[in-house]
């Protein structure tokens, strides 16, 4: 297994927002993040102090190797609607230590 | 992850909305931006809570969020001066000296009275009502409106913009709330027709108009505790609610009350109604308090048999003595066809049908249709009918009343309901009290028959006996009763209709099903018919 860095960035926010729209994305993500985590996929996360930044989101993850982690890059993307970067941590030793 | 959690999700959202931008306005002065920062709240609520967790106190977090957001916004933009000039008069704070005028103590409260104001028309009220106080957004207004989206989001922008230019109209203070009551009432009223039985369209609900409209009453009757209006708004909003799920068929077709299958009706929705109309009874008697009665009336009564007309329209005299509108009068003779007849509503029907502001509307042909048709005037009826059909707009009313002309020309005579199952296992219990008589069906009642002659039985929702002439006249004379008349006009004399409250009295009910059983004994026996 190796490790991965998702990097979350969010198009420019919509004019509205449904409410009912995004509870649903709520719930959704929440599922997806709780998979991952079911799945030991996910080792951590990180949120950025300032909201309004476009960075919204990054996450460290697990994957077999490549096209598996692009594979769960793209479904965050689906699920959350933000732009994903999908960044390979090559390093084992180093990549367990920059997650903390 | 259920779908009730999301529910639940979407209801602190929707809870929260109004006072989150009423925050938001007090910080930022302006409208657009308090908007914005709502949004963006909502935004961060939905890049943090599904990887920290959902909040302990969600408002709580929301509402910290935010002001944060408000707050970096006039920063960010250097607004900060300008906001202390226009935050005054639009949500002043500060409550005046010597000023009776009541403080709009609450956010949510200020935010629908400024979408209230009389300097919008009627429609930005509605609309701004809903983007703002209710949270929809801009499409979701123009589907629940039948009208494209960019109407709608014009006519919000316009709405901002004056309420933006006339910012000095505010300075005079708070928004006196008890005279901006009035259009407020109105405004939900209004959303909550247009989701009810929209002008136009395919179906004959929108439920999600009418539902936002009732929980913009219940928020109301929240805000304002001592007003027994919205109180009275509540209750008429409940009870009219209540029969959502039956008022279509599965084909979307319309289904009249008598054709409701009531035991789908919502009660928790009737309790809510009848608790805000008993606080709403603490007020003066208003339109708005006596509609809601109306509509007590008919979501209380057990069946459609059962309801009480007289009462009904004891309630239409009173509303149209501070109400003298020609729909309230075109109400009120339908409640005069149900409760006396159909030949008393019919000159009624016929002056209003002259009244310029119903004559374009389909709904006097409709019910002048409908009254002709119970009073055995096909013809008429039919003539009633091709009017409504030209003036119509709403499919699914469209299509109801193209099937009741089409029955009206096939079979002039009336559709007749099946008796409701409780009605029925009612009538086979009476009938153990008949004894050794037959239990046949006719028509598709079931009925008691002794020797052929048949004295006791069930049509539409109703218990009808047969009674020897004294005990006839004394059981009219004894209870609100009156003959059994299956067509108008075409009474049979020897059978009484039992009210509804005797058929489950079982003290009294066995005397009069034994004395009915002895009419029937009294009668010569009939010869059963040959078969082929």
């Amino acid at each position: 297994m190796s490790e991965f860095l998702l990097l979350g960035a969010r198009p420019p926010a919509p004019d509205e927002a449904s409410l009912g729209g995004i509870a649903r994305d709520v719930m959704a993500q929440t599922a997806w993040h709780w998979w991952l985590r079911r799945w030991g996929l996910l080792r951590s996360f990180g949120l950025p102090p300032d909201p309004a930044g476009e960075l919204r989101a990054c996450l460290v993850i697990r994957a077999s190797g490549q096209p598996a982690a692009e594979r769960l890059a793209a479904d965050w993307g689906q699920v959350s609607g933000y732009r994903v970067t999908l960044v390979p941590l090559s390093c084992k030793a180093a990549g367990r230590g920059g997650t903390r | 992850m259920s779908e009730e959690t999301e529910a639940a999700l979407a209801a602190v959202f929707r809870g929260e909305w109004p006072r989150l931008v009423g925050a938001a306005m007090r910080i930022t002065g302006d409208l657009q931006a308090a908007e914005d920062s709502v949004q963006e709240t909502l935004l961060v609520a939905l890049d943090r809570w599904p990887l920290q967790g959902v909040p302990d106190r969600p408002g709580a977090w929301l509402m910290t969020v935010c002001r944060n957001r408000a707050r970096n916004l006039v920063r960010d933009s250097g607004r900060a001066q300008q906001r202390a000039e226009s935050m005054r008069p639009l949500l002043a704070g500060q409550q005046r000296q010597g000023d009776d005028q009541p403080e709009i103590a609450d956010d949510r409260l200020r935010l629908i009275a400024m979408c209230c104001h009389p300097l919008l028309s009627a429609d930005a009220q509605v609309a701004l009502t809903l983007r703002l106080v209710a949270g929809l957004t801009t499409e979701e207004i123009a589907r629940g409106c039948h009208l494209p989206a960019t109407a709608i989001a014009q006519r919000i922008v316009r709405a901002k913009r004056i309420l933006k230019e006339h910012r000095v109209v505010f300075s005079a203070g708070d928004p006196d709330v008890r005279d901006r009551l009035r259009s407020i009432l109105d405004v939900i009223y209004l959303v909550f027709n247009e989701g009810y039985l929209p002008a136009a369209g395919q179906t004959v609900t929108r439920g999600d108009l009418a539902s936002e409209a009732r929980r913009l009453a219940c928020l109301l009757t929240e805000l304002l505790p001592g007003e027994p209006e919205p109180q009275a708004l509540r209750a008429l909003l409940s009870f009219q609610l209540s029969r959502w799920p039956t008022r279509a068929g599965p084909d979307g077709a319309l289904l009249t009350l008598d054709a409701q299958d009531r035991t789908q009706w919502d009660r928790d929705l009737i309790a809510d109604g009848a608790r805000a109309l008993e606080l709403a009874r603490q007020g003066e008697r208003g339109p708005l308090l006596i509609q809601a009665e109306l509509a007590g009336c008919h979501a209380t009564a057990p069946t459609f048999a059962a309801t009480d007309w007289d009462a009904i329209l004891a309630r239409y005299d009173e509303l149209l003595a501070i109400q003298d509108t020609p729909v309230v009068a075109l109400n009120r003779a339908v409640a005069v066809a149900m409760a006396a007849g159909p030949a008393a509503a019919l000159p009624l029907l016929d002056r209003l049908a002259e009244d310029p502001a119903l004559r374009g509307s389909h709904r006097i042909w409709a019910v002048r249709a409908d009254v002709h048709l119970r009073a055995g005037q096909t013809r008429a009826a039919l003539a009633d009918y091709d009017r409504a059909l030209d003036l119509v707009t709403n499919e699914a009313e469209r299509r109801y009343l193209s099937t009741a002309r089409h029955q009206a020309e096939e079979d002039p005579m009336p559709a007749f309901r099946k008796s409701p199952p409780g009605l029925i296992a009612r009538f086979d219990e009476l009938a153990q009290l008949a004894g050794d008589a037959d239990r046949k069906l006719m028509f598709g009642y079931p009925v008691c028959v002794l020797r052929g002659n048949m004295f006791m039985g069930l049509h539409q929702d109703s218990l009808i006996l047969r009674l020897a002439e004294a005990d006839r006249a004394e059981f009219l004379g004894r209870y609100d009763a009156r003959l059994f008349e299956p067509m108008p006009g075409r009474p049979m004399k020897e059978y009484i209709v039992v009210p509804p409250a005797l058929v489950d009295d079982d003290d009294a009910i066995g005397e009069w099903v034994r004395r009915s059983r002895t009419c029937a004994e009294q009668l010569p026996a009939k010869k059963p018919k040959k078969k082929g």
